[in-house]
């Protein structure tokens, strides 16, 4: 499975690289893709939505079941990846590139974030 | 790595399976591919446009064989045998002698004058033994569906024998000396040979079908294909509860049988006073697939349940089976509930996707 040495991830799969200006990219990893199968449909929340670090903000759907992914830090949605919308196959094809999912600015008075780095989530995907 | 499927019943292709890298997952007691590297909606497609081949080792085959063999089937099953003869497949229901549910649906491959292979689905097979007796040889052989638009002309190239048989007829074949049996038999929509093969030479023929070029399938792209067929799957459109009427499929029960069958009673009943619900087509617009058990509404008002639900990759869109009141027509407009949200829904005519046309 690939997972890049630049990014934090998530004990539930998703990635997040911090981006110039404060906020933080997420997208879902190589491995939740891979165990989704087929994507066919992701429900993104609006730009503008507040999200809370553990939190339901979106659901990814494939052929065979629904997943609900879950916010790495808390704070304001400021972009979505409109191009999912028709295109949701880009999560299985590019989950760290073309499929990413939306940025987040997290609050500025939030807790730091507990996110993985690439070798903590490794171990964590082959335990 | 653990196995984690060591109580599962495991197909004499297993082990091409996981050479090709499959997903494998439970299905009624066994352990069958999910899907391939290329993934469910190539696997799909390929079917709608070329050719796949699907392992189906898990439909049980009860052989029922002798003199009274006909007698038993004919009186038992919903179907009339008598309109078929040897060499001829036929598509059947077991009831429920109490309240007409459907038990199992099966085909039938009437193999020779005296001996019928009995095919129940994976998990009902003891059910269906017990009904019409016979052997359990589900352990003997390999079944494998070959499907699609492309499917006779590839299996030509491999085994030309097989190829030409005809729409639900059986003919026996050989394949490197093994007797095998090909059935024009499928469950995808689409053209198609079902072979069985005996056990030991199954993984060789599977080889044979790979390197012709055909696709392997999984269990997700034949769920995906049944339902843009609109063909019911057991647990979903057929089971407890459920009669044959109310999944309209009254031309699989033959009345003028003279042997009736099994549970004829109960469902006579129930066409005197007619269905209160029957199984309808649901077509959303947007891609998020419509899933079993969501509540269908009208106007606010709960009229029924989604039994199967998906996307369709052919349409780029979401389809549903769901019984709703016998009255709701095509056309209609109704709400489906996903996950809280409701969904636009229109009711349509099935199947969702027709055969093409020669």
């Amino acid at each position: 499975m690939n997972v890049p040495d630049d990014l934090n991830y998530t004990s539930d799969h998703e990635w997040a690289r911090s981006e110039e200006g404060g906020g933080l990219r997420v997208g879902i990893t190589d491995y939740a893709q891979d165990a989704l199968g087929d994507i066919v449909f992701v429900q993104l929340p609006e730009p503008g939505a507040k999200v809370s670090a553990g939190d339901s903000f979106a659901e990814v759907e494939s052929t065979k079941s629904v997943s609900d992914i879950f916010a790495p830090v808390s704070g304001t949605v400021t972009e979505i990846n409109q191009d999912l919308t028709d295109a949701p196959q880009r999560l299985n094809e590019d989950p760290y590139g073309e499929g990413w999912l939306c940025v987040i600015v997290p609050d500025t008075d939030g807790a730091e974030p507990e996110l993985l780095d690439a070798d903590g989530y490794r171990k964590l995907i082959e335990s | 790595m653990s196995d984690p499927g060591t109580d599962l019943r495991h197909s004499p292709l297993d082990e091409a399976h996981r050479v090709l890298g499959a997903r494998m997952v439970p299905f009624g007691g066994w352990e069958m591919p999910l899907s391939y590297p290329s993934g469910t909606i190539a696997e799909h497609q390929a079917c709608r446009a070329g050719t796949v081949a699907f392992d189906v080792s898990h439909l049980g085959t009860v052989r029922v064989s002798g003199p009274d063999a006909f007698a038993t089937l004919q009186r038992t099953l919903t179907n009339d045998l008598a309109k078929i003869g040897p060499g001829r497949a036929q598509y059947t229901h077991l009831l429920d002698e109490v309240d007409a549910s459907v038990l199992d649906d099966i085909i039938v491959w009437w193999v020779d004058e005296e001996s019928f292979d009995v095919m129940p689905n994976a998990s009902n097979t003891a059910r269906v033994r017990q009904a019409v007796g016979g052997t359990d040889v589900t352990a003997e052989r390999a079944v494998i569906a070959v499907q699609g638009p492309q499917a006779r002309a590839q299996l030509a190239t491999v085994v030309p024998e097989a190829a030409s048989v005809g729409r639900f007829r059986v003919a026996p074949f050989s394949w490197r000396g093994e007797a095998c049996v090909a059935a024009g038999t499928g469950y995808t929509g689409e053209d198609g040979v079902e072979c069985s093969i005996p056990a030991a030479a199954a993984p060789a023929f599977w080889e044979t079908l790979m390197a012709a070029g055909i696709t392997p399938a999984g269990l997700g792209a034949r769920d995906t294909l049944r339902l843009e067929a609109a063909l019911p799957l057991h647990g979903h459109e057929l089971g407890p509860g459920i009669t044959p009427l109310q999944a309209g499929l009254g031309w699989v029960v033959s009345w003028s049988k003279a042997e009736g069958f099994r549970g004829r009673a109960a469902l006579e009943k129930e066409r005197a006073n007619g269905v209160r619900r029957l199984l309808a087509g649901l077509s959303t617009e947007g891609r998020q697939p419509p899933r079993a058990g969501a509540a269908v509404t009208r106007a606010g008002e709960r009229i029924g349940e989604v039994t199967s639900g998906n996307f369709s990759p052919v349409l780029g869109h979401g389809i549903a089976l769901a019984f709703l009141p016998p009255g709701v027509t095509p056309g209609t407009a109704v709400e489906i509930d996903l996950r809280g949200r409701p969904v636009p829904a229109t009711i349509v005519k099935l199947p969702f996707v027709e055969k093409k046309k020669d």
